[in-house]
């Protein structure tokens, strides 16, 4: 039944915080195999919306499906088909890279060999063997994202959903990244990841959402989005930041 | 709008105490804003820290109100001396400090170390414990004032400041030195083990206690009281009484005493600072490039989990089986719990009467005092202690229980398994508890009686705090300091673990009384009922407990995920 069902739905996520509303209702459609960027400014509400529609953060309101099955409903056969790299959570860093692969695999409830297989082949391409058995938590940055996406990847899940995947990640760990998830698009995957580099958006992306202020506020194809613009222009213009300073800040210069 | 270019306006102004104090005010403010959990507990906290300073002060108000003399200095020296132990060595091994000023925050202000130290000094004095101490210790007030009259209370009132201060510093001090140990990981160990020593002098202490108080002997103990009295354990809570019996040079000395020892604390205390302050950025990566030894699941199971099936449940106990030991907060509380567990009850059956006969019959005599019903309640104890170090399980992980939360583990399971690698370490701690314990006391058949009540309380404990740790997780702050705690977790930490001990000796309750009840018998019933007791409430926990965990998944990770 998986197949005929988009990869992700949302339909009216919200969330608030307190007094303050995160996120406002947002309606998303992600079609199977697509590579779809969640664009937004910092505090718009990107990462509480991925964190709804993978079941990290029970929303106050609204559903999400992924492959058809309800996340908060049916969260065992959702969980399975998702492989999530959440932002600003930490591992469990105290197991070296190998361990950490054998306790996600094993946690998933797959064979040991076919753990064992796929974290060597994981570790390898992405260049963590030389790690040794240090553990994650002596990792740097662009390390400890490297691991985290080969977490993810190794139950080989239907729908990857990413948060911040390229930040704190130096250009060769990026490239990889980048090739990495273009295989698994190619191979029928779909990938949903949250940015705000807009160059990495763009070289990648077939469809971009821009989320401000907790709603969705342009959706498309990413031609559709940026028409004949650059993706920056449309996503100064719709997020209504200022592109430059006037006279404050005057003492900067001497 | 434009601002004229000019350059700094002389020099900075001078940042003092009271910019720490008020940052600390306002960060313990910040804290309570919309929290209504927070701010009921912290009440609860308040309200509990009165009753016993209350208490306190009656204890060393008394010997004043009273009219007698020979007393005030036995409360003073002793009761004093126990409030600057319990300063040293309480935050070791119980309660940790409260960072709300982390010092690595500063770490790249242009403060002078003289202003950090002073600075974090005067916020650490701004908390519920201290002006608890405070109002105990103004017992002492009382007592020097109706003893000596005016001049005699001004003076002991400047020695219990004294105190106060020391007995902050001291904390500060110790912490700090043993989290720097802590961090190294060459030393590593060395200071897990000096902890563990430091955390044993709660015997000796208590033997000796209980030793003087059977022995009842006035006089020696008065001697005893006059030399803590010149040490600064006693120093600051005396000067007051010396002051009252009319030598006046005596009181001056001791408060120099006090205020000698308070620096040398400082400047221990400023010293291991500037290593946590830049210990967080320096400890550079110590990669271990060794050479894996088989496949990743291979190496993820250690020996002690080894017999584990390759499954779900084999693999969350494997993991928490590493984890025991790889997180020093972890390590520090299994540490804890074997030389508490070992000490309290040896203490408890033998300590008091061996000490008071001094005879080679000491062993005799201690068997004849205790009892079956005495020892299972000491085991009881030693059981619910080391249960409830599972009180806040899923703060240890933090945010990186997102990790199940996205697997879907189910409640159950990760309940049962986490049980499970902690019974690994801590069941053969408390098995060579029980067999000690029935060997020292003379009776090795009772061997059944203790490790029957061991059991059964540990595992009512377990099934307690699997409860508890679902429903009452707090975030742990993310930091190297295996002593460090969140700002208004002090509160909420001891809550916790006061609630899930009590309840866990409740349940443990009908062993004991079938140990008072059943006499003879009960030595051949003890160890099988106990073992089927125990296992039977940690079961029915993981089981009740697994339901409500299914519920709140997320609930629990944004509990135990640290706010920034």
């Amino acid at each position: 039944m998986t197949d005929q069902h988009p990869a992700l739905v949302l339909r009216g996520l919200a969330k608030r915080f307190d007094s303050k509303v995160a996120v406002a209702g947002v309606d998303l459609d992600v079609p199977a195999g697509s590579f779809y960027g969640l664009l937004g400014p910092n505090g718009a509400g990107k990462t509480t919306t991925l964190s709804m529609a993978v079941g990290l953060l029970r929303p106050d309101a609204g559903q999400a499906r992924v492959l058809g099955y309800d996340v908060w409903a049916d969260p065992v056969h959702a969980k399975g088909l998702l492989g999530v790299m959440p932002d600003g959570v930490r591992l469990f860093d105290r197991l070296s890279g190998a361990e950490l692969l054998a306790y996600h695999g094993l946690l998933r409830g797959m064979d040991p060999a076919v753990v064992d297989q796929r974290a060597a082949e994981l570790l390898d391409v992405l260049a963590l063997t030389d790690a040794g058995r240090t553990l994650v938590v002596d990792y740097s940055a662009g390390m400890k994202k490297k691991i985290g996406l080969a977490c993810a990847l190794l139950h080989g899940p239907r729908l990857l959903v990413l948060d911040e995947p390229f930040e704190a990640v130096d250009p060769v760990s990026a490239a990889l990244i980048r090739d990495i998830l273009h295989r698994y698009v190619r191979g029928g995957g779909t990938v949903v990841f949250s940015s705000h580099v807009m160059e990495m958006v763009e070289r990648l992306c077939s469809h971009v959402a821009i989320l401000a202020e907790g709603r969705i506020k342009r959706v498309g194809t990413l031609d559709q989005v940026r028409g004949d613009r650059s993706l920056e222009d449309v996503f100064v213009q719709v997020v209504g930041g200022r592109t430059a300073t006037g006279e404050e800040l005057s003492w900067l210069s001497r | 709008m434009a601002v004229a270019v000019t350059p700094p306006a002389g020099p900075a102004r001078r940042v003092t105490a009271w910019h720490f104090v008020r940052l600390k005010l306002r960060v313990l403010g910040n804290n309570f804003r919309g929290q209504g959990r927070r701010i009921v507990l912290f009440v609860v906290g308040v309200l509990v820290g009165l009753w016993f300073a209350s208490s306190g002060f009656l204890l060393l108000a008394a010997p004043g109100l009273a009219g007698e003399s020979r007393y005030a200095l036995l409360t003073a020296a002793f009761g004093g001396g126990l409030l600057v132990l319990g300063w040293l060595l309480l935050p070791l091994v119980f309660f940790g400090v409260d960072e709300t000023l982390d010092p690595a925050r500063f770490a790249l202000l242009p403060l002078t170390r003289r202003t950090l130290v002073t600075g974090l000094y005067a916020a650490a004095l701004v908390s519920v414990p201290v002006l608890a101490t405070l109002l105990t210790a103004s017992g002492l007030v009382v007592t020097a004032g109706a003893l000596g009259g005016w001049a005699a209370a001004l003076v002991a009132l400047v020695g219990v400041v004294g105190g106060l201060l020391l007995c902050v510093a001291a904390a500060r001090a110790v912490t700090s030195a043993f989290a720097t140990m802590l961090r190294s990981r060459r030393v590593r160990d060395l200071a897990a083990a000096l902890l563990a020593v430091v955390a044993a002098l709660f015997g000796p202490l208590q033997i000796v206690v209980m030793a003087a108080v059977r022995r009842a002997d006035w006089d020696r103990l008065t001697g005893a009281a006059r030399v803590v009295g010149w040490t600064p354990f006693g120093a600051p809570w005396t000067a007051g009484l010396d002051v009252a019996e009319g030598r006046a040079w005596a009181a001056a000395l001791k408060l120099l005493i006090t205020a000698l020892a308070i620096g040398a604390l400082l400047l221990w205390w400023s010293r291991s600072l500037e290593s946590a302050m830049v210990g967080a950025v320096s400890t550079g990566p110590a990669r271990d490039r060794r050479g894996a030894v088989g496949g990743a699941v291979a190496q993820l199971f250690p020996g002690v989990a080894g017999w584990a099936r390759r499954d779900r449940f084999g693999v969350l106990v494997a993991r928490e089986c590493r984890y025991w030991w790889r997180d020093a907060r972890r390590r520090t509380s299994l540490i804890t719990i074997a030389v508490v567990g070992i000490f309290v009850p040896v203490m408890v059956n033998l300590g008091g009467s061996r000490f008071a006969t001094g005879s080679g019959d000491a062993f005799g005599e201690a068997a004849a005092n205790s009892s079956p019903a005495l020892v299972s309640l000491s085991m009881v104890f030693v059981g619910v202690l080391a249960s409830v170090t599972l009180a806040n399980q899923f703060g240890f992980d933090g945010s990186a229980y997102a990790a199940n939360v996205l697997a879907g583990v189910p409640g159950r399971l990760e309940l049962r398994a986490r049980m499970t690698a902690f019974s690994l370490y801590v069941v053969p701690m408390l098995v060579a508890v029980a067999v000690v314990l029935a060997v020292l006391l003379g009776h090795p058949a009772w061997l059944g009686v203790t490790a029957g009540a061991l059991l059964a309380a540990y595992g009512s404990g377990l099934a307690i705090n699997a409860f508890v740790s679902v429903l009452g997780a707090y975030a742990l702050p993310e930091t190297s300091n295996p002593f460090a705690m969140n700002t208004g977790a002090g509160v909420a930490r001891s809550f916790f673990a006061l609630l899930s001990m009590v309840s866990s000796a409740a349940a443990a309750v009908p062993i004991v009384v079938a140990a008072a009840l059943l006499g003879d018998l009960w030595r051949w019933l003890a160890l099988p009922l106990g073992l089927a007791y125990g296992l039977g409430a940690a079961l029915l926990g993981s089981y009740l407990a697994g339901d409500v965990l299914d519920r709140r998944m997320p609930e629990l990770l944004a509990a135990v995920t640290p706010r920034r």
